[in-house]
């Protein structure tokens, strides 16, 4: 059942290898040109953070903005209709959350191409002033921020793996900046060197799975105090171990009493004699049902809600350790864009 | 102190030194009592208050701006000389209203801490911002206001609780100031070794002396009246 090293890897290299067409214009109240400025364009990968793009995109607005000599790079800020957009989060899951396309699936290849067409290039809007102190962290000139955001992100993904904060505490300094350095350069084979520092061994259990649900809500307008208005979005996080222990008629029976009238639920096979207790591998939809079961009733098959990272549905049946192993963003996170059906 | 003198009642934490959700609320509410019982008496806190959604523990205080001069054994006392005035008490659960502006004037500052356990750690982790005139500071003005001396280098230094990060709230997503907690859990077993059983209520108490004490955050003193045998500062 678990997947080859080598499908792990190759993956892992596609994700790393995955861009998206970004459009950029410079927010209209900036621009001595109204309206006319064009945009910047760039294919830029999924894993990336949007701050990166702030040199290159300062330069290229130097001669549109109404008075450059007045902001830093570090003053720019991104937002998409809008909702100022999180740079903390790569912005494949900005995307993934905020752009409404439908992920990519086995068959959408022939399908859904004209909708993918409607969201790309994904239109974004740069700002130089007005930062959104109550919504956005402040960048800094040495992208210290950053670098602190991103490295407490790891520390927290491989508590959870290990349970202790002992093996990024353990990182070499050079290894610890180095590991930013990999994702700011999307260097994978950097990157895999000092993962592999920091993973658990293949024979070794996780003791928990770093992996946070993304539940969209319709994003709400700009106000004057937005600590009063609802989140955007809501993201859901509770400890999830790798394998789950059930006795099997008690999930047997959770399921009939959930799913009344959906066929075929039993796999063939589940009608032989069966052990009191099994222990089965999380798998992605073990996990959505189980934090999320009015949205996910089945384990098996996605009912109301799909669940999608890196721009494409997972598969429910996909071991969540495998995904954290080769589908994880640059921080050792799995995030997942929980996105509504019909 | 013998470990068979804890007087916050009985119970056991089933992943000490971490804490399970059930517990962690538990031990709000059973904080929340407290704080009922000990009724008029003031605790220097403008509210407090258990927020279901998170759940997440909500203390707000307001003190004057310029009271960094009474740093150390001052700050250790409750605030209730400095601004007995505006130190109206709300504890209530699940009130919207409960939050008290107490001073619209430039001069005062109010702290608006978030208690949250956090999912990943499994420990309590404090939140918190720092507004003057509803503007929130930043943090040089947190070392200056909240923090207090002795504690100061330790905390920049990454001492024991690993130092002060500004990110994004959990539950509301917007940006504060938090007490990184990838220590927390270490401390607690350290300090809770030989105190026999800890309740979920004493596990969130002892935190509190150990995180907030170093943030401002001081637990009334009068809340404990009778249980002279507990003293949290010893515990820095």
């Amino acid at each position: 059942m678990a997947m080859e090293q080598a499908t792990l890897n190759s993956i892992q290299k596609t994700i790393w290898d995955g861009h998206l067409s970004l459009s950029i214009t410079l927010a209209p109240s900036e621009s001595r040109k109204f309206d006319q400025t064009d945009p910047y364009l760039i294919s830029y990968p999924r894993i990336s953070y949007l701050p990166s793009l702030l040199p290159r995109l300062k330069a290229f607005f130097h001669s549109s903005l109404i008075d450059p000599a007045a902001y830093s790079p570090h003053d720019g800020w991104f937002s998409f209709e809008n909702v100022a957009l999180k740079w903390h989060y790569p912005v494949g899951l900005l995307y993934d959350l905020y752009a409404g396309a439908d992920p990519a699936t086995k068959s959408s290849d022939t399908e859904s191409s004209s909708s993918k067409d409607a969201s790309l290039p994904w239109r974004l809007v740069v700002h130089f002033s007005d930062w959104p102190g109550e919504e956005l962290v402040r960048l800094d000139a040495q992208g210290m921020v950053m670098h602190d955001a991103f490295i407490n992100s790891v520390k927290e993904a491989d508590f959870i793996r290990n349970g202790t904060a002992k093996g990024i505490m353990s990182l070499s300094k050079d290894d610890s900046s180095g590991l930013w350095k990999a994702v700011q350069d999307v260097d994978l084979p950097a990157f895999q060197r000092i993962m592999n520092i920091l993973l658990p061994s293949p024979s070794q259990p996780f003791r928990n799975l770093p992996i946070r649900l993304f539940l969209p809500l319709p994003p709400k307008p700009s106000s004057d105090s937005p600590s009063d208005s609802s989140p955007s979005l809501k993201v859901i996080q509770s400890p999830i171990p790798p394998t789950i222990t059930l006795p099997q008629s008690q999930s047997q029976m959770s399921q009939s009493i959930i799913l009344p009238p959906a066929p075929s639920r039993n796999s063939p096979g589940t009608g032989s004699p069966q052990p009191p207790l099994h222990s089965q591998p999380q798998t992605i939809g073990s996990v959505l049902h189980s934090i999320l079961p009015n949205l996910f009733p089945s384990r098996r098959t996605p009912v109301l809600a799909k669940p999608v990272l890196h721009g494409a549905a997972v598969p429910m049946s996909a071991s969540v350790e495998e995904v954290v192993r080769c589908s994880a963003y640059g921080d050792g996170w799995v995030y997942i864009v929980v996105r509504m059906m019909g | 102190m013998p470990p068979s003198s804890s007087p916050f009642g009985r119970g056991t934490l089933s992943i000490f030194p971490f804490l399970a959700e059930d517990e962690f609320e538990g031990a709000c509410r059973a904080l929340l009592d407290r704080v009922h019982a000990a009724g008029n008496a003031n605790p220097g806190w403008s509210s407090i208050r258990l927020q279901r959604n998170g759940p997440i523990l909500k203390i707000s205080q307001s003190f004057p701006r310029g009271s960094e001069d009474l740093q150390n054994d001052a700050l250790a006392q409750p605030l209730d000389q400095q601004d007995a005035q505006d130190s109206r008490l709300e504890a209530c659960e699940e009130d919207s209203e409960a939050l008290v502006r107490t001073s619209d004037t430039d001069e005062t500052l109010q702290v608006d801490y978030d208690i949250v356990l956090s999912p990943s750690y499994q420990v309590p982790v404090l939140y918190f911002v720092l507004r003057q005139a509803d503007k929130l500071l930043g943090v040089d003005a947190v070392y200056r206001y909240l923090v207090l001396d002795r504690y100061r280098e330790n905390i920049k230094s990454v001492g024991i609780m690993g130092g002060i990060s500004f990110g994004y709230h959990p539950v509301s997503g917007t940006p504060a100031f938090f007490v990184h907690p990838c220590n927390t859990a270490d401390a607690m077993r350290d300090i809770a070794t030989g105190r026999g059983i800890i309740s979920p209520e004493t596990y969130l108490i002892v935190w509190l002396g150990l995180v907030g004490n170093c943030l401002r955050l001081h637990l009334p003193s009068n809340l404990f009246a009778e249980d002279g045998n507990l003293r949290l500062e010893s515990n820095n």
